[in-house]
């Protein structure tokens, strides 16, 4: 448990540097550092399949697409943040934390749950069988990025 | 069981705020984006979290692998909308982004 | 048979970028148009027999196992899959012609024919997850579609409405995650039965607060509007009639009431926020339309205020209300997406979007007046036009249901809403022919079809409005007005 209650705020703290730091590249690399962790956690909840899917699309597809977009993208003078968010970030961080504190002791033991339905059968079983029209909407989902990107990246015919 | 629960709703929570902040501060496109990816993480947190809880664990990563698809997804057609932003215009900052009033 | 209202779009949407290969203009057009015609038929012709005993409950079996592909076709959904594939018909003739100066067209059709796929998902499932899966499809092929001229206006627009529909899902699917927690389930039965028994409030308002924002962002009420002005100007006018027409109602008017009604159950309390939202949106986006010259924008403001009186008529939540709320629903989807294709002719012709430039021609471009014209009224509530009758229904169940106010309030943005479209049409069909616009011609053939189509179906809705009220209409209500008792009663759900 504790080693959990730390992956998660190794999570939260690389999510956080990935926000301040300036470089871009930095933070992309912060973010893949924070998907490992999520990873790790998912893995410690007996969560395999999950745990390997961030870990290989989030942390390993979704950085290299930033890296990418980064490496397209440079520019001459590159953008300034406002000095004042990043500083004003840090305040807003603790504040926010505190009510998130309260809020969670005033809710301790005073969640009502009912009880579900149990898993049956593999973990195929429950993608393929149960949840099958997801999959429906994943192969909607996947053809629409696909024709997005190709429709963003067209070459213009002289016509336009 | 519903300590655990409320434990990891508590992380979840902090990173979508996290991602929020980001979103609403940042003047980098790519970086406002960044934010959207740390709302992401936070939620599938969540989605996991609560299935362990709920002793529905293969459930819920069914849902969290159908939910990191759409993350996928949402994530090239922004990136790929970003790059023809900068070919455009030149610049990544969104105050160069102003000339439709809302 | 229900399945093919996903999987037809979706497999002909695979297969025309390789079609598009060989054949760029002509094969494109008749697969894409081949494929809303049938769907169109298959609605209209097969719906009223699937549902005459209830709702519908498809399950599948493939290779002998029995599959989980459930889905569900009620009066309301009927209702919806209508409205979709008549008004995405319409804009498909209309693209015949206009998307020819975009470019790459069979990836245009590729695009929105998966955004018909989404749209026609999320109105046929029985499960909240899968209602946000679909929500997110349409969303992301409507991304690509507002951003597809490639201009500046276009990707900043789209770079809004995206950053702003990416937050409004988080927050969806983190409502969606919470009620899990709490009860165990995804269904709609499941989640309704569980919010019976349990005793949670302060969870379930957070649950419900969180579903008003994501839905409410992406129907476009007023204060969650900011991303529509922008969006629906700057897409190609067939994408700002299918957003306008189509997609906010069905990812936003559509699941909020089906989550509200049918799953949570309306209450008083949730009663009395969807109408504050429903009469803000209508007064305020009105008065906001009124001091635009763009022709385009003046109509997305137009259409948050409809929007507005369409969650007006649902949140009151009498069986007269949600009636006039679903068939203003069906007159606005109709009106709006007719206007803003007529827009797009105007563009064509002229190239400019600003009524103060245009000038007299209705008499250059005859068709395309009349049919603004009867749009317009429509949209305004001038008998016997179809508007007319679902606005009278509005304010009658207010009446009835003692809301004097907001009756009150109904009828003058009704008033506010004839005086825009009456200036719209003064500025830009009547009056004195600007020397400018002397060689500018009707617009094309597929273009003028497609508005003819839609103003006689407005007309037409308009005089026989019985007949479609009795047919399409009230089993929609019906299912809606029933509220929880639809989904626990186990018919098939």
């Amino acid at each position: 448990m504790i080693l959990q209650i730390t992956l998660l705020c190794g999570v939260v703290i690389f999510s956080a540097a990935a926000v301040l730091l300036r470089d871009l590249l930095r933070s992309a690399i912060c973010l893949a550092v924070a998907s490992l962790f999520l990873g790790i956690i998912f893995f410690r909840m007996k969560a395999p399949y999950i745990g390997a899917f961030e870990i290989s699309v989030v942390a390993g597809m979704i950085t290299v697409l930033f890296v990418v977009t980064i490496a397209l993208t440079k520019t001459e003078g590159d953008v300034r943040e406002s000095r004042a968010a990043s500083w004003a970030f840090p305040v807003f961080f603790i504040v926010f934390l505190i009510i998130d504190v309260m809020v969670t002791k005033s809710l301790l033991g005073r969640v009502p749950a009912l009880e579900s339905v149990p898993d049956r059968g593999t973990f195929g079983e429950t993608l393929w069988k149960m949840r099958t029209f997801d999959l429906v909407g994943q192969i909607g989902l996947i053809l629409a990025s696909v024709f997005a990107v190709l429709a963003l990246f067209r070459k213009r015919s002289k016509d336009e | 069981m519903n300590n655990t629960w409320l434990l990891y709703m508590a992380f979840a929570v902090m990173l979508l705020f996290i991602g929020l902040y980001c979103l609403l501060t940042m003047r980098n496109l790519i970086k406002l984006f960044i934010g959207v990816v740390i709302g992401a993480k936070g939620v599938s947190l969540a989605l996991v979290a609560t299935g362990f809880v709920k002793n529905n664990i293969l459930l819920a990563q069914a849902l969290a692998i159908s939910f990191i698809v759409v993350e996928v997804c949402v994530v090239a057609t922004t990136l790929a909308l970003v790059i023809n932003i900068y070919r455009q215009t030149g610049s990544l900052d969104v105050r160069k982004l102003t000339k439709l009033k809302g | 048979m229900i399945f093919l209202f996903v999987a037809l779009p979706l497999v002909v949407a695979g297969i025309l970028p390789l079609i598009g290969k060989i054949s760029k203009k002509v094969l494109p057009d008749i697969l894409t148009n081949g494929v809303f015609a049938a769907l169109l038929a298959l609605a209209l012709l097969q719906g009223r027999s699937l549902i005459s005993r209830g709702p519908v409950v498809e399950t599948f079996s493939w290779l002998g196992e029995p599959l989980s592909l459930r889905l569900m076709l009620d009066g309301f959904s009927l209702l919806m899959l209508i409205t979709v594939t008549l008004v995405g018909f319409c804009i498909s003739l209309y693209s015949i012609n206009y998307m020819d100066h975009y470019g790459a067209k069979a990836n245009f059709y590729a695009l929105f024919l998966v955004m018909l796929a989404g749209m026609n998902g999320l109105v046929l499932v029985t499960d909240l997850f899968q209602i946000y899966l679909f929500l997110e499809v349409a969303a992301v092929a409507s991304y690509a579609l507002v951003a597809y001229g490639l201009g500046h206006d276009e990707l900043e627009a789209a770079f809004k409405y995206l950053m702003l529909s990416a937050v409004a899902s988080v927050f969806i699917i983190l409502s969606i995650i919470i009620l899990f927690g709490l009860t165990g389930n995804l269904d709609f039965a499941g989640v309704a039965q569980g919010l019976k028994t349990l005793d949670a409030k302060y969870l379930v308002g957070i649950c419900a607060a969180f579903f008003i924002f994501g839905f409410g962002l992406k129907a476009a009420l007023v204060p969650f509007h900011a991303w529509l002005p922008d969006a629906h100007p700057s897409a190609p006018a067939p994408i700002s009639a299918a957003l306008s027409g189509l997609l906010i109602k069905v990812s936003g008017v559509y699941a909020l009431a089906r989550v509200f009604l049918n799953v949570f159950g309306l209450t008083p309390a949730l009663s009395t926020v969807l109408m504050y939202l429903g009469v803000i949106s209508m007064v305020a986006a009105a008065l906001l339309a009124l001091g635009q010259r763009d022709f385009k924008r003046m109509l997305a403001y137009s259409s948050i205020s409809q929007i507005g009186y369409i969650i007006l008529g649902i949140g009151l939540g009498t069986p007269l209300g949600i009636l006039g709320g679903l068939f203003h629903l069906l007159n606005h989807a109709l009106a709006k997406s007719l206007l803003f294709l007529n827009s797009g002719s105007v563009q064509m012709a002229t190239g400019t979007r600003n009524l103060d430039e245009m000038g007299g021609l209705g008499k250059r471009m005859p068709v395309t007046a009349a049919t603004t014209i009867v749009g317009s009224l429509s949209i305004a509530g001038v008998p016997p036009l179809n508007g007319f009758w679902s606005k009278l229904i509005i304010i009658v169940a207010l009446i009835e249901a003692k809301h004097w106010a907001f009756a009150l309030i109904a009828i003058l943005a009704s008033v506010l809403t004839l005086w825009y479209y009456l200036l719209i049409q003064r500025r830009a069909f009547f009056g004195k022919l600007n020397e400018r616009w002397q060689a500018v011609r009707e617009a094309p053939f597929w273009m003028t079809t497609a508005t003819v189509i839609l103003a006689l179906t407005c007309i037409g809705v308009g005089v026989f409005f019985a007949a479609t009220i009795k047919t399409w209409i009230q089993p929609a209500a019906d299912a809606l007005s029933q509220g929880v008792r639809v989904t626990l009663g186990g018919l098939g759900f």
